[in-house]
């Protein structure tokens, strides 16, 4: 430790808790410590770690303790949270003008200033005893008691300095700038990346082609695709069934891709691999929070839109598109579910793992709390469906998907009812008088009709998917938009995978 | 930077335009309903329209709006047609 009675130079650096903070405000009731420190470097990150604790006894005794970081506001935040670091956090920008005011030479530096702005003294690198005498108060004694830190950034040479100040390279952008993005950040797919995506299948493996840019979907672009979406390896399996699935010509992703309509690609997964990669099926299961349903479901999205060209705004015409474009893959929850789950209805056994993917506008919320009987909840939930595509599209011609939360479901359960009388209760109930109907856009079927001929809003029970999924708490269900005009259907693919 | 690219990077060939045609008369004009709502309406006027300037029409259905035509109507659009107009939208 040097003791050097000079004058702290003054400064103003962004502050995490927000707005800027001056040299005056830390030291107007008393002394500051300044800690100097970058993320790159580790003996900063050992220093802090070992001060995190000392914060708020120097705190009790006087001192205000901030950590000036040579690094951006946003990784500053970070480093400190992980540190346990809750003193002041502040960010000096390129090119360290502050750090070269206060003559650093490297990281970390302390820097003890009184109330008058006087420096009292300053530590270079971790340690223990310097900082023990600096600040009076006993400092860890764990080894090591001394380590070198790393060259302060005002250093450095002004070509690194340049790189450093953003005017280099930085992958991140380049995925933006190259349009391999659906607008949020992504993963670059580095070769190393796709590599341990594919895990040693053949990369050149042709799953088809795809529309509407009839491109040539293989495995190592599939691979690509799941990379920038931030998938992990082990979701790999299910999104090559969900491309497969979106592939059947019966699904008519081409269309889908550049309509006018809302509709994205939907995907329920059953089966084992539920557990196995962690796809959430129980509280929050539509919405974010769980990597594995982020992630496949983005996937999926990236293949149709930039492996097949349905980029939104280009090809992709959606009016107004819709948030489960960017991603929506769920998991239904078998063990909460009392009846046979969806794969199974569709004629898998129980122990396969399975995507369906659907055509699928937004989720509707359908709210319940006081049914008493069966029939009464059915109705709640049918009539909820009324108005989606069109409140007077009747039928639809098409699939309605209901996620019955599992208190909907017990309560079903309970009272008897199997999935199937749920299907025909909720078809039979919603049912109008033609005439009603005839206002707006309506269809052919309603034009053609007596006005009292009743009209129903599916053509039958089998147009009403039903899983369950959601938290055990709470009478919320849903049913989705559909996706009407594609003559599109439900395709299911099992899930090759080891178990 | 090195990366494995999401795109197919073939490179397609520009498939050349059809020579127009000086005039409409006598010419074949195949007119593609796609089955949008009230295309018919509107290759109806379209047909007059050919009609009165001494064109020849005949009309071809897709099956479905929102997929490509089926190659059998393709393969008839090209056979007997030296034009086509498609009633596109709503």
């Amino acid at each position: 430790m040097t003791a050097s009675a000079v004058t702290a130079p003054d400064f103003s650096l962004p502050s995490v808790a927000g707005g800027p903070v001056r040299l005056a405000d830390l030291c107007d009731r008393g002394p500051a410590l300044l800690l100097f420190v970058s993320e790159e470097c580790p003996t900063c990150l050992l220093t802090l770690h070992r001060l995190a604790p000392l914060v708020s006894e120097l705190s009790d005794a006087g001192v205000r303790v901030a950590a000036v970081f040579e690094d951006p506001l946003e990784v500053a935040a970070r480093v400190a949270r992980r540190s346990g670091f809750a003193g002041v956090v502040l960010s000096e920008p390129a090119p360290y003008e502050v750090s070269r005011a206060y003559l650093l030479e490297s990281l970390p530096t302390a820097v003890l200033v009184d109330g008058s702005g006087v420096q009292l003294g300053r530590v270079v690198g971790w340690d223990a005893a310097g900082l023990r005498t600096l600040l009076s108060t006993p400092v860890t004694d764990e080894p090591p008691l001394r380590k070198p830190g790393c060259a302060a950034k005002n250093t450095y040479d002004p070509e690194e300095l340049r790189r450093l100040d953003g005017g280099g390279f930085d992958e991140l952008e380049d995925m933006f700038e190259r349009g391999w993005t659906d607008g949020l950040p992504v993963i670059p797919p580095t070769p190393d990346r796709v590599e341990a995506m594919l895990a040693g299948r053949d990369r050149s493996e042709l799953l088809g082609e795809m529309a509407p840019a009839l491109a040539r979907v293989t495995l190592e672009r599939v691979a690509a695709c799941a990379v920038l979406a931030g998938c992990r390896p082990e979701y790999f399996p299910v999104v090559v069934a969900a491309v497969e699935a979106v592939l059947e010509p019966a699904f008519n992703v081409g269309g889908q891709a550049v309509t006018t309509q809302p509709c994205g690609q939907m995907l329920v997964v059953n089966g084992p691999v539920r557990g196995a990669i962690g796809l959430n099926g129980s509280v929050g299961a539509l919405g974010p929070g769980w990597r594995a349903n982020m992630t496949i479901g983005r996937a999926l999205r990236l293949v149709v839109s930039l492996t097949a060209g349905g980029f939104p705004g280009r090809l992709d015409r959606s009016t107004l598109g819709n948030p489960g474009k960017i991603a929506m893959c769920f998991a239904e929850d078998e063990e909460l579910s009392p009846w046979a789950p969806l794969h199974v209805e569709r004629g898998f056994d129980a122990s396969a793992s399975v995507v369906t993917v659907l055509g699928a506008d937004a989720p509707l919320s359908i709210s319940d709390h006081r049914s008493t009987g069966p029939e009464e909840l059915a109705r709640v939930l049918g009539w909820a469906a009324a108005a989606t595509w069109s409140p007077n599209w009747w039928p639809l011609g098409g699939t309605s998907l209901f996620v019955i939360c599992p208190e909907h479901a017990r309560s079903f359960f309970e009272w008897g009812w199997s999935k199937q009388r749920v299907r025909e209760e909720m078809f039979s109930a919603v049912v109008r008088p033609a005439g009603e109907l005839r206002w707006g856009e309506t269809t052919p079927l309603v034009n053609a009709a007596a006005d009292d001929q009743p009209v129903r809003k599916w053509s039958s029970p089998e147009d009403i998917m039903i899983v369950v999924a959601g938290g055990e708490a709470g009478r919320y269900s849903a049913v989705f938009g559909p996706c009407l005009g594609m003559n599109t259907e439900p395709i299911s693919k099992e899930v090759q995978w080891n178990t | 930077m090195e990366y494995v690219s999401p795109f197919d990077e073939r490179r397609r060939a520009t498939e050349p335009l059809a020579p127009r045609p000086a005039a409409l008369s006598g010419a074949r004009v195949a007119l593609l309903d796609i089955t949008k709502r009230r295309g018919d309406e509107f290759l109806d006027r379209i047909e007059e329209l050919l009609h009165a300037r001494g064109a020849q029409t005949f009309r071809l259905v897709k099956e479905i709006f929102s997929k490509p035509a089926s190659v059998e109507i393709v393969r008839r659009i090209a056979d007997r047609g030296d034009l086509a107009v498609e009633g596109l939208a709503d």
